[in-house]
C-alpha cells in the first residue's frame, strides 16, 4: 500500500507503506506510524478474513447482549404481552413460555410464524385445564387466519401427544358461556342476583342444545351467543345479536340463524301447551317462560331407563286404556293447593306419555299438578297478548329490528333453577335428561327431506317414461294428474307451472333409470358419479371379457 | 350392463363382503404414470385444445378429457397425475388417453408404472351420529374439533384409511390404495357408528305429541 484517504498526521504526506511487523502503516516521507483505530488485522487468524469490520447495531461479539439473548427476551416479551391481550394470568404466563420453551427447545423464535404458536400453545394451555379459550378470540387477538391457528394447535398437540380426552379434554361449551357472561359488558351493570340466575338459566339452555344436536358438528360460539341473546331477553336485558357475537368472537349471520333454530325446537316443546298450536317462532320468545318451566320440570323428572317401564305399559299397547284414564281426570286435576295462585305454583304437568299422574308417585310433594284453571288463565293470557301486541308500549331491538315489546313474568315466578341441567354435566348425563322434545340435527332432517324429494321425483320420471313406453295408458294417467294438478294448484299458477317444469335433475334422473341404475343408487344423489359409471362409459371394458369367460 | 368394478352399485349387495348391507361408493380415483421422457410444455400447451398452462402458476399442463371425464397433471419430467376418475378401470383408461394425446403431439410418450394413489369413497348410513361421543370414546384415533371442522376425523389404523364422519350420518373414506380397504374401513367403522346413532322413535314422539295435546285439551275444556 503506497497511498491513503488522509495524509499523513505529521507532514501532510500522501505515501505510506505497511509496517511488516506490527502492520500498522508508516509514512514513506518522515516515517510515523498512523493511527488508524478502525482495522482489525487477521481476526481469524492468518487464514482469516482481511480489511476493514465496521459494526452496526448492537448485536455481535463485544456487545453486551447476544443475538440469542435478544431472540428470547424479545419472544418472552411478546408472549407476555399477548397472554395479557387474552386476559390470562401471569400464572398461564409462565405455563405457556415453558410450553413453547419445550416444543422450540428453548430457542423461542422470531417471524410472523411466532405470535401464531404462542395462540396454540395459548390455546392448548387453556384446553389442558378444562378451561377453553374460543380459538376465533385467539385468532383475533394474534391478528390469524383461525384455520392457520388450527393447524399450529394441531401440530402442538401432535408434538406434545396430547391424546384422549384426558389429556386434552374437548372444547366446553358450558364454560365459554360461563365466560361470554363474565366478559359481556352489557351484562356488566346487571344485578349479580340475576346475573346467577340469567347464568344458571343460560347452561340450562345450552344442555338443551347440546341435546337437541345443535351444537355438533357446529362452531360453538354462534349457540352461546344465542343462548346469550335469548337469556338477556327472558330477563329483561336489552342485548342485540350483533353485541353478543361481538362478545364471544362469532359470526353475527350464524348466530341469527343458531337462534333462530334454537327458537324453532322451543316451538317445538310448545306444542305440549294447551295453546301450542299458536305458538310460532315469531311469539314463542313470549311463551318462553312457560315452556323453559315445562323443560325444567321435565328434567327434574326420573331418568327416562327408570321412566320406561311404567310408561311402556301404556305407550306400547292399549290407547283406549290411555284415552279412558286421559277422560278421568275430574279428580286427579283438583285444584287444592294449587290453583290460581300464581303462576309459579300452578303450571305443572307430570308427563310421562301422555298420562298426567298427580299424587300417584312417593316424591310428589315436589312434583307438579296441573290446575285447568290456572291453563286456562294463561291461555286467555296469552290470547291477550297476542291480541294487543301491538298496542304494547315498549319496544326492544333485536336482530337489528324494532319488535314490540311485552312484560316477561318475573324470573322468580317460573324459575326454579334446581334442575340438574343448571350444572355442567356430562355428555351421557345430558342425553338421559328428558326436556320435552328429542330433536334431530338439523343436517340429518335436511337429508331426509332431499332424499324425500328424490324419490318423489324417480317416481315421476318413472310416470313419465311408463307413459311413451306405454301410449295407450297414457289418457288415464294424464287426466288424473291433470285433475289433481288442477285442485291442488288452482290458485297458485306459479308453483303450478314449477310442479309442471321438469328440470336438470329430472332428465339425469330420467337418463339413469333408462339405463338401468339402481333406485336406491339414484336417491343417493351421486348424479355424476352414476352418469360416468352408466352413461359415459362406453370406452371401459370389463375386467373379465364374456368371449373369456366362456 | 358390463360387469366391471365400478358398476358395483348396480348389482345386488353382497352381504357376506357388505354385512352393514351399505356399499360406499366410490368418487374419486387419483393415479399416476410415468410417460418416460421429458416434455415441452409449453409446446403441448399450445399443440393441444384441452390443455391449459400457467407456469407462474402451476408448473404443469393441466389437462382435461370428456369421457371417463378426468383432469391431469402433467409434468416436464414426464409424470403425470390422473384424477376425478370413478373407477379404477376409467382411471386407467383416461390416463392412456392422455398418453396417446401426448404421443400424437411428437413425444415418445410410454406408459411405465401405473398406480392408483388414493381412492375416495362416501355413503350414508342413514342415522344420525353423536360426534361428541364417538370422539370420546375413540380418542385415540380420531380428532373432533368444531371450531375448525364440522366432522370427526377418524384415522383408522388397520387398514390405514381416514373417515370423516358427520352428524347427519354421511362419511367419507378417503387414503385408500384398492377398494376393498375401503370397504373394508367401512365395515370396521359401521359397528362403532351404531353404537353412536341417535335412536329415532318417531312413532313414539308423535305418538306421545297426540296424547299430551289430548291430554291438555281435557283438561281446559277445550
Amino acid at each position: 500500500m503506497t497511498s491513503a484517504s488522509r495524509g499523513c498526521t505529521s507532514c501532510r504526506s500522501n505515501s505510506f507503506e505497511r509496517d511488516a511487523m506490527s502492520g500498522h502503516l508508516c509514512c514513506t516521507a518522515c516515517g510515523l506510524f498512523q493511527e488508524y483505530d478502525s482495522y482489525e488485522p487477521h481476526l481469524g487468524g492468518l487464514n482469516g478474513p482481511e480489511g476493514t469490520f465496521v459494526r452496526v447495531g448492537t448485536a455481535g461479539t463485544g456487545t453486551v447482549y447476544t443475538y440469542k439473548q435478544r431472540k428470547v427476551f424479545g419472544a418472552q416479551t411478546l408472549i407476555g404481552e399477548l397472554i395479557d391481550r387474552l386476559g390470562l394470568t401471569d400464572f398461564r404466563a409462565e405455563q405457556v413460555k415453558t410450553m413453547v420453551a419445550n416444543i422450540t427447545e428453548n430457542e423461542f423464535g422470531e417471524g410472523n410464524w411466532f405470535p401464531i404458536l404462542i395462540g396454540a400453545c395459548a390455546y392448548v394451555v387453556m384446553r389442558k385445564d378444562n378451561k377453553p379459550l374460543p380459538i376465533a378470540e385467539v385468532a383475533s387477538v394474534i391478528c390469524s387466519d383461525i384455520y392457520e391457528l388450527g393447524r399450529m394447535v394441531t401440530r402442538v398437540v401432535d408434538f406434545l401427544d396430547l391424546k384422549g380426552s384426558e389429556k386434552f379434554p374437548e372444547f366446553d361449551i358450558v364454560w365459554s358461556f360461563e365466560r361470554a357472561v363474565r366478559k359481556s359488558s352489557t351484562l356488566s351493570s346487571v344485578e349479580s342476583d340475576t346475573l346467577e340466575i340469567m347464568r344458571k338459566q343460560g347452561i340450562f339452555l345450552i344442555q338443551c342444545a347440546v341435546k337437541w344436536f345443535l351444537t355438533t358438528g357446529r362452531r360453538p360460539m354462534p349457540v352461546v351467543a344465542a343462548v346469550l341473546v335469548l337469556v338477556a331477553e327472558l330477563n329483561g336485558v336489552n342485548m342485540r345479536i350483533e353485541d353478543a357475537a361481538m362478545v364471544v368472537h362469532a359470526n353475527v349471520s350464524t348466530t341469527r340463524l343458531r337462534y333462530r333454530e334454537f327458537l324453532e325446537k322451543l316451538v317445538k316443546v310448545a306444542q305440549v301447551l294447551p295453546w301450542g298450536e299458536d305458538v310460532t317462532v315469531k311469539n314463542v320468545v313470549k311463551s318462553a317462560p312457560f315452556v323453559i318451566e315445562y323443560m325444567e320440570r321435565k328434567s327434574m323428572e326420573m331418568p327416562d331407563s327408570k321412566k320406561r317401564k311404567k310408561v311402556d305399559g301404556v305407550i306400547g299397547v292399549d290407547l283406549g286404556d290411555v284415552v279412558s284414564e286421559c277422560l278421568r281426570k275430574d279428580v286427579e286435576y283438583g285444584t287444592d293447593g294449587y290453583g290460581v295462585e300464581g303462576d309459579s305454583n300452578c303450571f305443572g304437568v307430570e308427563q310421562n306419555g301422555g298420562i298426567v299422574r298427580a299424587g300417584d308417585d312417593d316424591d310428589d310433594s315436589d312434583r307438579m299438578k296441573l290446575s285447568h284453571e290456572c291453563l286456562s288463565l294463561m291461555y286467555t293470557e296469552f290470547l291477550d297478548k297476542m291480541r294487543h301486541k301491538n298496542s304494547t308500549e315498549g319496544s326492544t331491538e333485536i336482530r337489528g329490528r324494532k319488535r314490540t315489546g311485552f312484560k316477561h313474568r318475573e324470573c322468580m315466578d317460573w324459575w326454579n333453577g334446581k334442575s340438574d341441567l343448571t350444572k355442567k354435566l356430562l355428555l351421557k348425563q345430558i342425553l338421559e335428561k328428558d326436556v320435552g322434545l328429542d330433536a334431530l340435527p338439523p343436517s340429518f332432517v335436511t337429508g331426509c327431506k332431499v332424499y324425500k324429494k328424490r324419490i318423489e321425483k324417480i317416481n315421476a320420471a318413472k310416470v313419465r317414461i311408463n307413459r311413451v313406453m306405454h301410449p295407450s295408458r297414457t289418457d288415464l294417467g294424464e287426466s288424473c294428474d291433470s285433475c289433481s294438478l288442477d285442485s291442488v294448484h288452482a290458485k297458485k299458477k306459479r308453483n303450478r307451472r314449477q310442479s309442471n317444469d321438469i328440470d336438470w335433475e329430472d332428465f339425469i334422473i330420467e337418463t339413469l333409470l333408462l339405463h338401468e341404475v339402481k333406485e336406491e343408487e339414484i336417491e343417493k344423489g351421486h348424479y355424476n358419479t352414476l352418469l360416468d359409471l352408466h352413461v359415459f362409459n362406453s370406452g371401459v371394458l370389463p375386467e373379465v371379457l364374456p368371449w373369456k369367460a366362456k | 350392463m358390463a360387469d366391471q368394478g365400478g358398476l358395483e352399485g348396480s348389482q345386488p349387495v353382497d352381504l357376506k363382503k357388505h354385512p352393514s348391507g351399505i356399499v360406499p361408493t366410490l368418487q374419486n380415483i387419483v393415479s399416476t404414470v410415468n410417460l418416460d421422457c421429458k416434455l415441452e410444455l409449453k409446446n403441448i400447451a399450445l399443440s393441444a385444445r384441452n390443455a391449459e398452462y400457467n407456469p407462474k402458476r402451476f408448473a404443469a399442463v393441466i389437462m382435461r378429457i370428456r369421457e371417463p371425464k378426468t383432469t391431469a397433471l402433467i409434468f416436464a419430467s414426464g409424470k403425470m397425475v390422473c384424477t376425478g376418475a370413478k373407477s379404477e378401470q376409467q382411471s386407467k383408461l383416461a390416463a392412456r388417453k392422455y398418453a396417446r394425446i401426448i404421443q400424437k403431439l411428437g413425444f415418445p410418450a410410454k406408459f411405465k408404472d401405473f398406480k392408483i394413489q388414493n381412492i375416495v369413497g362416501s355413503c350414508d348410513v342413514k342415522f344420525p351420529i353423536r360426534l361428541e361421543g364417538l370422539a370420546y370414546s375413540h380418542g385415540a384415533f380420531s380428532s373432533y374439533e368444531p371450531e375448525l371442522f364440522p366432522g370427526l376425523i377418524y384415522r383408522m389404523k388397520q387398514p390405514k384409511i381416514v373417515l370423516l364422519i358427520f352428524v347427519s350420518g354421511k362419511i367419507v373414506l378417503t387414503g385408500a390404495k384398492v377398494r376393498d380397504e375401503t370397504y373394508t374401513a367401512f365395515e370396521n367403522i359401521y359397528p362403532v357408528l351404531t353404537e353412536f346413532r341417535k335412536n329415532q322413535q318417531w312413532c313414539d314422539i308423535s305418538l306421545k305429541l297426540l296424547l299430551l295435546r289430548l291430554d291438555a285439551s281435557l283438561l281446559l275444556g277445550l
